[in-house]
């Protein structure tokens, strides 16, 4: 059986992997993908810990994290939708008029 | 009983609302006006009748209406009461004030905003009601204000003359520093006492002040190196307070510039009743005036010096009101040196004589303005005998009756005062009195000349006698002016025996040689002024000097200025606060108040400048800041609070 260390690792991993994401790219699409990857990192490591400690409460919670993640996408990818058409680009640098 | 002398100060009361709100008409705001307070000088004497009726020991009606504050120990009631000093003095205020507001409907007639006048005519009659009639300090102060409020309306009734309205805040800021004081000595006065009240409230009340001022005897305050009796302290404080009301020495400079107003104002207010409140109020307090020995010596020497000052003003004036304003100073004067020298009957005496005969100078001097359309200098007048004989001879008798020429009301009165002074070893105030009194005799007889003798000395003008609406007030008080010296003759003494039961004086001795001789002096000083001004017509020119001025020189000027006191003043108090206002104004609050309250702004917008920066507007600054803060609190935790 593998180890639970390692799943733990594989998923700070793709966490770290989806934080640099958010905050090195500029494409909105890129961004909500990287977003994608740090929940579903998290979802690793509940589900990771589930198998370890033999509970199933984390399980749940995985399903929870996955619903809200599909409903966050369908809000984002609509605002993204209408950012693009009014400002006819996906560069999330070019959205900052609420710059004080 | 009660409810009689409660629709006193109602009835003018009722007036003054009805021409507030109801009212447009000019011709039905003087007759209700007029009516009311002619109602109320008859509901005045019934009320007298009533006193007149019971037993001198308990003549004092005492009526409240309901507790006005009430708030631990400090209580005081709206209370009014009527007693014999009331009384005089209501039939003083109601039976000149009828006759003035009668006047005035002539003298105001064509004004645009005579029912205005009226309005604040009637509710100046209330407010003296009130501070005649009110059984403690507090009610007698709302009657204290209301009037001077009043007579800063009045005064400022032409308000689009400048000198008006300036005249009028004169009047109201220096009156304020007699108030002040006032309020003082009430504040003393319920720290002593505990209560405000002059009397108690009927049978079984708590006692008034007035009837236990033995209980501060001997009570001293102050630094432990120079104490002071209680009552010098307290009636002092309403020394000053009368000082202010009464036009008294030092803060009389208010009066003579009070005559801008409408003249049957400086009439009624500036010389027959407002005026008077000064001396109403130590005639009432008089057990604790008489409890300071201290206090009388200031009292008496402010009255004569007053008297003096303002009498020596009088006789070099041209402006035929100013003449009768110092003149009016000087015999309240009179009266406050009478009352420093306890003869309160003599100046309450006094004060209903002058009242009067000042009351129809003032107002024949108003129909002579009238006739001479608007001519209040006399160097412009002369000659006017003839084209005004009712106003000549009215004139005439209230000027006899002020120069105190037997047997006009002013002789006995002024008589009184000075026997008093005589019979009382006052020696120093009974010579200033004495040729305060000779000089008022010289000054009437100036004015007389100048206005009614010679021949018209400007030309540009028409002169006519005034309506009978306006003369027939005139012949009235001149009879009053004859006659009003038998309330209190010599061996009669019935004003002395009828002020008993409050002032608890015995009737003076009469003296005939100092009568004889007053009276030979009066004649002879007003010949002198007549004379003066008759012979010396022709060199009388508009603009010119006066004819003494040849002589006297600057003294005359000086005489002219009021000494100069007004001038102090100007030089003093109102450069400094000038000064002052000027530094506040230039630099104190642009600089100080401004800049702290400008500052607190610059503070925060430069602030908030600085934290602009962090507001690029990138999401992805925003994501980064957000990161890092997430791994500071999980470094916190994992290494610091572990």
């Amino acid at each position: 059986m593998v180890p639970t260390s390692y799943y733990v690792l594989l998923s700070a991993i793709l966490f770290t992997i989806g934080v640099l994401g958010v905050l090195l790219r500029r494409n909105a699409i890129v961004i909500f993908m990287a977003v994608e990857l740090m929940l579903n990192a998290a979802n690793l490591a509940l589900v990771a810990f589930a198998r370890e400690r033999l509970g199933v409460e984390a399980q749940v919670i995985v399903f929870f994290v996955i619903t809200v993640a599909a409903a966050e996408v369908a809000v984002g990818l609509a605002l993204l939708v209408a950012i693009f058409r009014t400002k006819r680009t996906a560069d999330v640098d070019e959205v900052s008029t609420l710059k004080g | 009983m009660e409810l009689l002398i409660w629709l006193i100060p109602l009835l003018p009361f009722i007036g003054f609302l009805l021409n507030v709100f109801v009212i447009r008409r000019e011709r039905t705001a003087g007759l209700v006006a007029s009516g009311m307070v002619a109602a109320a000088f008859v509901v005045t004497l019934i009320a007298v009748g009533v006193l007149a009726s019971m037993p001198p020991e308990e003549r004092r009606i005492v009526s409240t209406a309901w507790e006005w504050i009430n708030t631990g120990s400090f209580q005081v009631p709206f209370a009014i009461m009527f007693d014999p000093l009331t009384a005089v003095m209501a039939l003083l205020i109601t039976g000149v004030g009828a006759l003035i507001h009668v006047y005035s409907i002539g003298y105001m007639h064509g004004d645009p905003r005579v029912v205005r006048y009226f309005a604040y005519l009637n509710l100046f009659v209330t407010m003296m009601l009130f501070l005649v009639m009110a059984n403690n300090l507090l009610l007698l102060f709302l009657g204290w204000e209301g009037v001077g409020l009043c007579s800063f309306l009045l005064i400022g009734f032409w308000f689009e003359r400048k000198t008006a309205g300036e005249a009028a805040v004169k009047a109201f800021v220096v009156n304020r520093i007699g108030d002040a004081a006032f309020i003082l000595a009430m504040l003393a006065i319920f720290t002593y006492f505990g209560t405000l009240n002059f009397y108690s409230e009927g049978e079984g009340g708590a006692l008034g002040f007035l009837e236990r001022v033995g209980d501060i005897a001997g009570l001293r305050v102050g630094p432990n190196w120079q104490p002071i009796f209680v009552s010098t302290a307290i009636s002092f404080l309403l020394l000053i307070g009368a000082t202010g009301k009464s036009a008294q020495f030092p803060l009389f400079v208010w009066l003579p510039d009070a005559m801008a107003g409408p003249t049957p104002v400086s009439a009624l207010i500036h010389a027959a009743t407002m005026v008077t409140g000064g001396v109403y109020l130590m005639a009432r307090t008089e057990p604790l005036f008489v409890a300071s020995f201290t206090t009388q010596g200031w009292v008496t020497w402010i009255g004569a010096l007053t008297a003096l000052m303002a009498g020596t003003a009088a006789m070099a004036q041209w402006d035929i009101k100013r003449v009768l304003a110092y003149s009016t100073v000087s015999q309240l004067g009179f009266m406050v040196a009478a009352c420093g020298m306890g003869a309160y009957v003599a100046a309450i005496f006094h004060l209903l004589t002058h009242g009067i005969f000042k009351a129809l100078l003032f107002l024949a001097a108003g129909s002579v303005i009238h006739g001479t359309h608007d001519t209040q200098d006399m160097r412009r007048m002369g000659g006017l005998k003839d084209a005004m004989p009712i106003t000549f001879r009215t004139y005439l008798i209230g000027a006899l009756a002020l120069a105190g020429i037997f047997p006009l009301a002013g002789f006995w009165s002024k008589d009184e005062i000075l026997a008093h002074a005589v019979g009382h070893g006052h020696t120093p105030i009974f010579i200033i009195l004495f040729i305060t009194s000779l000089f008022t005799a010289f000054y009437m007889g100036r004015q007389v000349a100048l206005i009614f003798f010679g021949t018209q000395r400007d030309p540009s003008y028409h002169p006519h006698e005034s309506p009978q609406v306006m003369t027939v007030p005139l012949i009235v008080l001149a009879v009053g002016a004859i006659i009003g010296g038998a309330i209190n003759l010599p061996v009669l003494h019935w004003l002395t025996n009828w002020l008993e039961p409050v002032l608890h004086e015995k009737a003076g001795a009469f003296n005939l040689w100092l009568a004889l001789i007053a009276t030979v002096g009066a004649v002879g000083m007003g010949y002198l002024g007549w004379w003066i001004y008759t012979t010396n017509a022709a060199k009388i020119k508009i603009g010119g000097k006066d004819p003494i001025y040849r002589y006297s020189g600057d003294i005359w000027e000086g005489m002219a200025e009021a000494w100069y006191l007004d001038r102090l003043y100007q030089r003093t108090v109102v450069a400094g606060f000038e000064r002052l206002s000027d530094f506040l104004a230039r630099v104190f609050d642009p600089q100080g108040v401004d800049g702290l309250v400008m500052g607190v702004g610059r503070f925060f917008g430069g602030l908030a400048n600085g934290l602009r920066a962090v507001q690029t507007g990138y999401v992805r600054t925003y994501a980064l800041v957000f990161t890092v803060g997430v791994l500071l609190v999980i470094g916190f935790m994992l290494w610091i609070a572990r």
